[in-house]
């Protein structure tokens, strides 16, 4: 539900509940106001009765106007309590109005205000109902109600109007914020620009969503140059290992044990170093610290690949069929060349003896394909750092960097499994 | 009458200008023996016993390097900061300097501009951790002959410390020979006495890395990131050298040539 939406919904409703309870409130008042009215000019009407019976000690003549009644009944004397009701009563037409509109009939019930009150005329004991019309009063109040629902009406058209025009206007900066929310990214350099507006709230979020993009991003470089420092960092110690086993190796007569031995730490070293040359490989590209590009041709560098893997590829039987057209792509071109290292070394690690991989290079993509004793991998866990297979001997970051290099390219790097080649698929943009 | 004639060559034209020194040593031959040319291609290097100055404030680092070039009767001299670096520098010359980029009191580079500002010949190999293009080839372009990235290997750097030396020396125009095996460094033509043997590109390579390394025990890693270069990561299966050096062997000595490659406990080669 948008705010807008929902903040039309509660003022509706809220104004609908309190215009309606004004309204009724102010139909009590008034209905009470014009009543008491009415019972006053009753109560006067009753005293006249009174002074005219005492005076003259009969009782007056009825009369009756249009709006006014009064009869008087006979009554036991103590059977008639004084009260005020409302009530009916039958009013005659007035004459010419009745020949001119009315030739049925002789009149109407109209709604009616009455006093009931009884007086003694010598030991007679007679009740007197004393009616007023009470049909102005309610036009009164309907025509209250009208105004009512009339100002409810004009209150929705408003609020409709409002909304469309003003509230809209009004949470621009927010959608602008929003907008520039959805747009940033940590690795990029760009910042959240101020977003312009007089309105304190926008301009706090504004202020506080800036203020947190850049810690973030300043975490993030903080993050990203600690990786590339401590990998930094390691690189000497590694190389003190290497040239230490260097040189222990030169000195003579090892036991059969000992060369063992040597060989594990050989290849641990070597292990740790590419791990580390790889995670450092990785933090420079997400640094975009490798810029340079070049034009390359991918299958020039692609044949000069796989003469360099010849003697694997001839070691471990593997049948290998490039199908490759001329193609000249903008990249840095070591990074092109990691590219590739990584796909072939993955396609020869990954397969069996007696097996096959098959490059094709068109003028849109890479393909990469090798038959492998695994089955279809996981195409949204292969790309990510340190997942491996358990067999493999690698760092499980070759994957994660080459999709990074395709990213920074944008290209697109894909997995898929044809039931007998796991292929990747690098698609150039064009 | 080898060793007269390195000592013939004053350190002054020696040093002073490189193309200068070339002259002077033409004329020199010339006087000499005519057969002397021929033979006396390797003695050469053997004789100019190397002398190497090591740049590096790693102490272990720097230990191994000298430990690894000491012997064959080169001479190292070693420099762990900056001061000393340059002040040795400005001293005496040097074949080859190995040189660290980042140093205690100032960089590798400001070394390698004064070497180059005073037009000093020496061969220059800068060893780096960092493996950035443009700090590479800023390194080259102020003058540097070589790019070591660390961590390498003491046969790597050995490696690339004789190239240095040889086109230092001879101007890339050069016999190298070993006993009975002649190479031709320009013609890349490998020959055991007068018969040629036919070595594929990756086995000449190796062939020159043997040498270049000869009588050290040179680890299978070694040799696998010389040849397949870091993009290469088959740590767990060395088999593919293993058959390459068989062939090396079989070709060298079916053309007349000593068994010189020895398998090392497993671990290694060595060539002698």
């Amino acid at each position: 539900m948008k705010l807008r939406a929902r903040y039309n919904y509660v003022n509706l409703v809220t104004t609908i509940v309190v215009l309606l309870f004004t309204g009724i409130v102010y139909y009590q008042a008034i209905s009470w106001i014009l009543t008491n009215q009415k019972d006053k000019d009753l109560k006067v009407e009753e005293n006249e009765i009174f002074d005219y019976v005492n005076l003259n000690h009969h009782l007056p003549q009825t009369f009756e106007s249009n709006d006014q009644q009064i009869t008087f009944t006979s009554a036991p004397p103590g059977s008639v309590k004084r009260e005020f009701i409302n009530t009916m009563y039958f009013r005659k037409w007035d004459e010419d109005r009745q020949r001119r509109h009315h030739p049925r009939g002789m009149g109407k019930y109209e709604i009616g205000r009455a006093l009931v009150s009884s007086v003694a005329v010598g030991d007679q004991f007679y009740k007197i109902l004393i009616v007023e019309s009470r049909v102005e009063t309610e036009d009164l109040i309907r025509l209250i109600f009208t105004i009512t629902i009339g100002v409810i009406l004009l209150l929705l058209v408003v609020l409709l109007i409002t909304n469309r025009f003003i509230l809209n206007r009004l949470w621009q900066p927010f959608y602008n914020i929003m907008k520039e929310l959805r747009l940033f990214r940590l690795a990029d350099n760009r910042d959240i620009p101020k977003v312009d507006t007089n309105i304190d709230e926008f301009s706090e979020l504004n202020a506080a969503v800036t203020d947190m993009a850049g810690r973030a991003k300043l975490d993030y470089t903080d993050l990203k140059i600690f990786t590339e420092n401590a990998s930094h960092e390691l690189l000497t110690p590694i190389a003190v290992i290497n040239s230490k086993l260097d040189s222990l190796i030169q000195t003579e007569n090892f036991s059969e044990r000992q060369s063992k031995l040597l060989t594990d730490l050989y290849d641990a070293v070597s292990r740790l170093n590419r791990l580390n040359q790889s995670l450092l490989l990785l933090a420079k590209i997400e640094n975009r610290l490798l810029h340079e590009q070049a034009k390359i041709n991918l299958k020039g560098l692609i044949e000069e690949k796989l003469n360099q893997f010849e003697e694997i590829f001839q070691e471990k039987n593997i049948k290998v069929k490039a199908i490759l057209t001329d193609k000249e792509i903008h990249v840095n071109p070591y990074l092109a060349e990691v590219l590739l290292n990584n796909l072939v070394n993955n396609a020869i690690r990954h397969n069996y003896k007696n097996g096959e991989i098959v490059i094709g290079l068109t003028n849109e993509e890479l393909v990469v394909q090798n038959t492998g004793d695994e089955p279809e991998l996981n195409s949204k866990k292969i790309f990510t750092r340190f997942h491996k297979s358990s067999r493999s001997e690698g760092s499980g970051l070759g994957l994660t960097i080459s999709k990074q290099i395709c990213e920074s390219h944008s290209f697109s790097l894909e997995y898929t499994f044809t039931g007998i080649y796991h292929t990747f698929t690098v698609k150039f943009s064009i | 009458m080898i060793t007269r004639i390195s000592q013939i060559v004053p350190d002054k034209i020696r040093y002073k200008n490189l193309c200068n020194y070339k002259n002077q040593f033409k004329s020199v031959i010339k006087i000499c023996d005519p057969e002397f040319f021929q033979i006396a291609s390797v003695p050469l290097v053997k004789i100019f016993a190397l002398k190497l100055l090591i740049i590096e404030d790693e102490q272990g680092l720097r230990e191994s390097i000298e430990d690894y070039f000491n012997g064959d009767g080169n001479i190292c001299e070693t420099a762990a900061n900056f001061q000393t670096a340059v002040a040795k520098v400005s001293l005496y010359r040097y074949d080859c300097i190995l040189l660290d980029i980042t140093l205690p009191g100032g960089s590798g580079m400001a070394v390698l501009d004064t070497l180059k500002q005073n037009n000093y010949p020496d061969g220059v190999l800068i060893i780096s951790a960092k493996n950035s293009l443009d700090d590479r080839l800023k390194g080259l372009n102020l003058g540097a002959d070589d790019y070591l990235v660390k961590p390498f290997h003491l046969s790597e750097l050995k490696a690339r410390v004789s190239a240095i030396i040889r086109r230092k020396t001879f101007n890339g125009s050069n016999q190298l020979v070993f006993n009975e095996i002649s190479i031709d460094l320009l013609a890349k033509e490998v020959k055991v006495g007068q018969l040629s043997v036919k070595l594929t590109r990756k086995e000449y390579a190796l062939l020159l890395y043997f040498i270049a390394n000869k009588g050290k025990v040179v680890s299978k890693n070694a040799i696998a990131e010389h040849l397949w270069g870091d993009g290469m990561d088959m740590a767990d299966n060395f088999d593919f050298i293993y058959s390459h050096i068989k062939n090396i062997r079989k070709k060298l000595v079916e053309a007349g040539s000593r068994d010189y490659i020895q398998a090392a406990y497993g671990m290694g080669y060595k060539f002698s």
